[in-house]
């Protein structure tokens, strides 16, 4: 009896202790690199008033606004298209500023602002030192687009490649960079493959107006492209292709209807998300064919990304501070509604 | 003594067409040919403010400035020298009208009118008439209108005017006009530039206004003929042409490329006849607009947007006894219009109203107004106007008026590729305003007039460009009829002028308290300012004349949640005149204008800076 109480205490006093020690060492681990640390960014577009960045902790208490004005005393300009991440730093992408602004992506602190060479600077992506950035160029001119390589170390714009028209979204892998044209304000099909040593392009081509791409687990690169809408008079379908980056050929392309526009190709957690007409649907990467029952309707949103089973869907406002929900994906409920930056688009997780 | 006499009188003519009922205005009006020859009988209840030279050569940078410092408007400019929208009472800026010599000159293609692109000095005389006037002025009278005005006098005389100006910023201005009169003929034209590098330093930054610049070239030409005392026949044309870049916006105005073009031209035929009781007026107008946008400065490319207007307007006039006459205003409009994404289309629209005007002999009066169109596009309410004035014990005077009022959907508005909805139909409001009116005068050595007036606006239907406005096009901006808003305040107007030997002191003042809220989600509106206040102070002596100029413009929201907003700001110019000699018909004047005297950063539209102290020197010389 005696016994067993000493053992209960013991056990009891060691759990505590284990806790208490783990505790020290989450601490010791997780020392905060700054006020944005483990939260989510939301980024703003702006409108009559300027792009802006949300952040939400993680516990998804009170969403902080104006991040970048609050630790800087400065605007950001419009339209904030993108955020790129380095290890250390985030490079904020507003196209109509010509402007990248680098900042450290824990503090929000400025560390320099990217200028020169840029026109229409759209995405990024950082590879150790160095930066490539997507430019459409001018906007009346169809064949002056270009890739910006950006010294991250000086943060200055060291050359540029030609690119084919609207350069959108970036990735890069084994000293190749992966580009999808949407086409800018006009229309593409490409997703364009460049080396970054010899410069040399090879260009895929695949359903109209390719915007998200991503590699999955096995390096297979998938691009979403939506199709042109109908109001262009020439509407064409959506489409998914699944990219074998050894051979840059497509190793599945699947096709949807024509009237079909799907958006906001996401990866998480080995799985796939889209959004076609406010139904969002999940598929396995190793799918023969598109699902044919969504897992949740959302309505129609502005930005969309999946997170720990939970979904993020951005219902912007132009004129106001947008809407953030989150649905969570077993129970399908919407679990959290909060206001974020105004013209809200882009979703990153900042671990 | 003849200098102070001409100063007086500009001014008494200032003060008593603002009176309304003057006998100065009434007489004057005798040898004017106006071409929209009502708006004083129309505006029965309303408040009007005119503006006449003086005043408009102490404002002559921008129409913009001139307004701003002069009537209770919110001008929200994107930058000095850009882009620049009118809103009255915290309506949208398609909610104010522009009227020039009576016709609405409303781009078809935007619904509203760019103030930095109409030049000052041409204009003989501005009356604002705040509130609404879709009865005789159409589309987009909800909140208040602007009538550009051509005055054409039969009389003996023969007048040049020269005027050039140099300020800040490269910025030069250059105006030749002349007028020829005799009992039944009148000849009047004039030419005007102006042009500005515009690179003035953005205050607080490290910039400068970058792609600022503009010129523009504007000629008139206006002829008028008496055939007899009962029949007299005008003519009015202009023409305008510039081009001006967009500057750019913060942070980082090196961004900026944008390159416009503005052509316009406008032409309209008058001829009135006059027979007993009866007057017949008839209209003819053709007006062309054309703007080139283009993205690149560089590039050739551009966008354009083009329209051309017919308009044929009979109004008829029945003075059916001393007290009472009954108009009726017949008006067919043809419009084509197109951009480069929009194929010609083609709005037709006839109109009809009436207008019962009764003037009791105690100067009691009031006028009924009803006015329908029918327009191929869509149903266009039915209007209903009502105005009246009651003067009372000595200085007295109530006004009133109420009234319903319309604004079309634009061309962009319906036909834009894959955003343009078919489906719109026109804003429409509600409004009434009541206002008491005190006024005094003593000789030509005193004069007070003070006027306060309480407005409310119901607006409905209202056209908002939303994304995903259609349920049908995901995330496209479709313009949708959506929201309704509310808009309440009071304006106060005050003037005053005291003359003691050879000073004279005038002050003109206006207030406007401004609630416009959203009714749904019961937020202020975006771009209104509550508190806006301005104020002009001058001081003659002999030849000398200082005036000073003050604006207060409170703080304003930018998005529609009240979360971003503007401060509020005031700044204040000053300005020197001084007539170097006035001998027979020969008169030379210098001025020298600063303007944003304590250098204030301020904005009106969000990373904008507007210009800091900036100097101007103008010769005025006429012969």
């Amino acid at each position: 009896m005696k016994i067993n109480k000493l053992a209960i205490l013991f056990f009891a006093f060691n759990i505590l202790f284990i806790s208490c020690n783990q505790d020290d060492d989450d601490d010791n681990i997780f020392d905060p690199k700054g006020d944005y640390e483990n939260g989510t960014l939301i980024s703003g577009e702006g409108s009559a008033t300027t792009g802006s960045v949300t952040f939400i902790p993680e516990d998804l208490s009170a969403p902080q606004q104006l991040i970048f004005k609050t630790v800087n005393d400065a605007e950001l300009g419009t339209f904030l298209q993108s955020i790129a991440f380095s290890e250390s730093n985030a490079y904020i992408c507003v196209d109509n500023a010509n402007t990248i602004n680098v900042v450290d992506r824990y503090t929000f602190k400025e560390i320099a602002k990217i200028t020169d060479q840029l026109v229409t600077p759209r995405y990024m992506v950082a590879v150790g030192d160095t930066g490539y950035a997507t430019n459409w160029g001018s906007t009346a001119v169809d064949t002056d687009d270009f890739i910006a390589v950006i010294d991250l170390n000086t943060n200055k714009v060291t050359k540029t490649i030609p690119v084919g028209l609207g350069p959108e979204r970036i990735v890069a892998k084994d000293g190749k960079l992966y580009v999808s044209h949407k086409g800018a304000y006009g229309t593409n099909n490409k997703v364009a493959v460049i080396d970054v040593a010899t410069e040399v392009i090879t260009e895929i081509t695949v359903a109209d107006e390719p915007d998200e791409l991503f590699f999955d687990a096995d390096d297979n690169l998938w691009v979403l492209s939506s199709g042109r809408a109908s109001w262009t008079g020439s509407e064409s379908n959506g489409s998914i292709a699944k990219i074998n980056t050894t051979t840059n050929t497509i190793t599945t392309s699947f096709d949807l209807a024509t009237t079909e526009h799907p958006n906001f190709l996401t990866y998480s957690g080995g799985k796939i998300y889209y959004l076609l007409s406010g139904n969002v649907y999940e598929m396995e990467v190793s799918a023969a064919t598109l699902p044919t029952s969504s897992i949740l309707e959302i309505g129609s949103v502005y930005g969309m990304e999946v997170n720990n089973g939970q979904l993020y869907g951005l219902n912007a406002s132009f004129s106001a501070l947008s809407e953030l929900n989150i649905y969570s994906i077993s129970s399908k409920e919407k679990t959290k509604t909060m206001s974020v930056s105004l013209g809200a688009s882009k979703i990153y997780f900042n671990k | 003594m003849k200098l102070c006499k001409i100063t007086v009188f500009c001014f008494l003519a200032m003060l008593s067409a603002y009176g309304q009922k003057d006998s100065i205005v009434n007489s004057l009006d005798e040898v004017i040919v106006i071409a929209d020859k009502n708006i004083k009988e129309n505006s029965i209840g309303f408040k009007r403010i005119n503006l006449q030279d003086s005043i408009i050569l102490n404002n002559s940078e921008s129409f913009t400035s001139l307004l701003r410092f002069n009537a209770p408007i919110y001008f929200r400019e994107y930058g000095s020298g850009g882009t620049s929208s009118a809103r009255f009472r915290g309506t949208s800026s398609s909610n104010t009208a522009v009227i020039w010599n009576g016709i609405n000159i409303n781009s078809v293609n935007s619904g509203q009118t760019g103030f930095n692109s109409l030049t000052v000095n041409l204009v003989d005389n501005i009356d604002i008439r705040p509130g609404g006037g879709s009865i005789k002025y159409g589309s987009g009278a909800i909140g208040g209108t602007i009538h550009l005005n051509t005055d054409l006098q039969f009389k003996k005389h023969f007048t040049n005017q020269f005027i050039s100006s140099i300020g800040s910023y490269e910025t030069y201005k250059n105006v030749y006009k002349f007028s020829y009169g005799s009992s039944s003929f009148v000849l009047k034209g004039g030419v005007s530039r102006n042009e500005s590098e515009n690179d003035y330093p953005l205050l607080g930054t490290e910039f400068v206004n970058t792609n600022g610049s503009y010129k523009n070239l504007e000629w008139n030409f206006n002829t008028a003929f008496k055939f007899s005392n009962n029949s007299k026949i005008s003519f009015y044309t202009t023409k305008y042409n510039a081009t001006r870049y967009f500057s750019g916006q913060l942070p980082n105005p090196k961004a900026a490329k944008e390159k416009y073009r503005d052509f316009n031209q406008r032409n309209l035929l008058v001829f009135e006849i006059k027979r007993n009781n009866f007057t017949h007026i008839t209209k003819a107008a053709f007006l062309t607009q054309e703007y080139n946008y283009f993205a690149d400065k560089n590039i050739d490319t551009y966008d354009f947007g083009k329209s051309k207007t017919y308009l044929l307007n009979y109004d008829f006039f029945w003075q059916i006894n001393a007290s009472s006459k009954l108009e009726t205003y017949t008006e067919y409009t043809s419009i084509f219009g197109s951009t480069k994404q929009i194929v010609e289309k083609h709005r037709r629209q006839f109109s009809q109203a009436a207008i019962f005007t009764k003037n009791f002999q105690n100067n009691i009066s009031y006028n009924l107004k009803f006015r329908k169109d029918f327009n191929s596009d869509f149903e266009v309410p039915f209007v209903i106007a009502f105005g009246a004035e009651i003067p009372f014990k000595e200085n007295w005077k109530i006004r009133m008026n109420a009234s319903n009022n319309y604004r079309v959907p634009t061309y962009n508005d319906l036909y834009w590729p894959g955003q343009g909805n078919l489906d719109l139909i026109p804003e429409t409001s509600k409004q009434a305003e009541i206002g008491i009116n005190w006024s005094r005068k003593r000789g030509n050595s005193f004069y007070t007039n003070v006027d306060i007036g309480y407005f409310y606006i119901d607006s409905k239907e209202k056209i908002v460009w939303t994304p995903g406005g259609d349920p049908e096009r995901e995330g496209i901006w479709v313009p949708i009829n959506i929201s309704e808003v509310l808009n309440k305040g009071f304006e106060i107007r005050f003037l005053q002028k005291y003359r003691i030997d050879n000073h004279i002191f005038t002050l003109s003042s206006n207030y406007s308290y401004t609630n416009a809220t959203d009714k749904e989600t019961d937020k202020y509106l975006i771009f209104v300012p509550k508190h806006l206040i301005n104020a002009n102070f001058s001081y003659a002596y002999k030849k000398w004349n200082f005036f000073y100029q003050f604006l207060f413009n409170g703080k304003i929201y930018s998005s529609e949640d009240n979360f971003f907003s503007l401060p509020s700001f005031d700044i204040s110019n000053i300005g020197l005149n001084y007539k170097i000699f006035n001998i027979k018909n020969q008169s030379l004047a210098i001025a020298l204008k600063i303007n944003n005297i304590y250098n204030e950063m301020y904005q009106n539209s969000p990373s904008r800076i507007m210009p800091n102290r900036n100097f101007n020197t103008t010769i005025n010389y006429k012969f």
